[in-house]
């Protein structure tokens, strides 16, 4: 599939913990882009829930970002990635893999589909196709970094839990 | 996500799609970062090999050329500093198709070295330090004078 996002970030834990931190943290790593915003009205809190990714407005409403289609704890996370404003042919998808290297875990973001959404669309800022996968990209680059913070510091205290 | 002071090296090939899959397979290093263009080709790609990283791209100027269209010829080097075993390396990156230009070799400044050309003609020197060698033993080695700055 062309037009694609691809990320990848090695974290010091283990692939059930980066993966549980990753669907059950959501809330607590995600870094919100005013660019990239899913609604007018976020940013909300992001939540895995009822087998969908979805974005908790300050209004009380509940934005659906998309289905989960692929649920592998410790594997394989692929989910629905839709803005508010993407006309119903317009749909993304995410894959997140999640590979033991040693001691740390591999993750890998692959964000596709963006060729469903044309170019002049609002979600895209007038950017040339690159340029926005670019910005599109470091912006995931900041969410696995977030991520990575994340998972470490479970992995390091559930470290200390058993110390005790 | 900001980039603190530093270098990176932007390599280019003629298939850089093909030179990830090389780079994976015979050096071990790991896609961090790929942008895609709607006609599958690659617009941006990073990979990573410890601290560092290099990217990697097509011809995509009159400037931009890999050794593969410039008869071999480059007009930079890379070195790669490892801290594992040179020869398993090189072993690893031959049987990926690597053309081993020069095989390990312990240098007299106490790292095992080898050289190789990479899937387009890049010149890559692997390298490992195998022993401390002070300045005096390196001089006398080597017929060298040389020169440490003091930091």
């Amino acid at each position: 599939m062309s037009s694609r996002i691809v990320v990848a970030l090695r974290i010091a834990a283990p692939p059930e913990v980066v993966f549980d931190a990753f669907v059950d943290d959501i809330a607590l790593w995600w870094r919100p882009n005013a660019l990239f915003s899913f609604t007018p009205r976020s940013p909300g809190v992001m939540a895995f829930e009822d087998g969908r990714l979805v974005e908790r407005l300050p209004s009380g409403k509940v934005f659906e970002v998309g289905v989960v289609s692929v649920w592998e704890r410790g594997a394989r996370l692929v989910f629905g990635w839709r803005q508010a404003t993407f006309t119903p042919d317009m749909n993304t998808e995410v894959e997140v893999r999640f590979e033991a290297m040693g001691q740390e875990t591999r993750v890998t973001v692959e964000h596709r589909g963006w060729d469903s959404v044309p170019a002049p669309h609002v979600a895209r800022h007038r950017s040339p196709n690159t340029v926005f996968l670019a910005r599109h990209g470091e912006w995931w680059r900041n969410l696995l970094a977030g991520l990575a913070a994340r998972a470490s510091s479970v992995h390091l205290g559930a470290g200390e839990e058993g110390l005790s | 996500m900001s980039n603190p002071a530093g270098l990176i090296s932007a390599v280019t090939y003629r298939d850089p799609k093909a030179a990830l899959a090389w780079l994976e397979a015979a050096f071990g290093f790991e896609l961090v970062f790929l942008i895609e263009g709607e006609d599958v080709s690659v617009a941006h790609a990073e990979m990573s090999h410890g601290a560092s990283r290099v990217m990697i791209g097509g011809e995509w100027s009159p400037a931009h050329a890999s050794p593969a269209s410039m008869g071999g010829k480059t007009t930079q080097t890379i070195h790669v500093y490892i801290e594992g075993d040179v020869d398993a390396h090189c072993q690893t990156a031959a049987a990926a198709g690597a053309e081993i230009v020069e095989p390990p070799t312990t240098q007299f400044y106490g790292a095992r070295t080898y050289r190789c050309r990479d899937l387009e003609g890049h010149l890559w020197t692997v390298s490992a330090d195998v022993e401390t060698v002070s300045v005096e033993e390196m001089e006398k080695r080597s017929g060298l004078k040389i020169t440490v700055a003091k930091t």
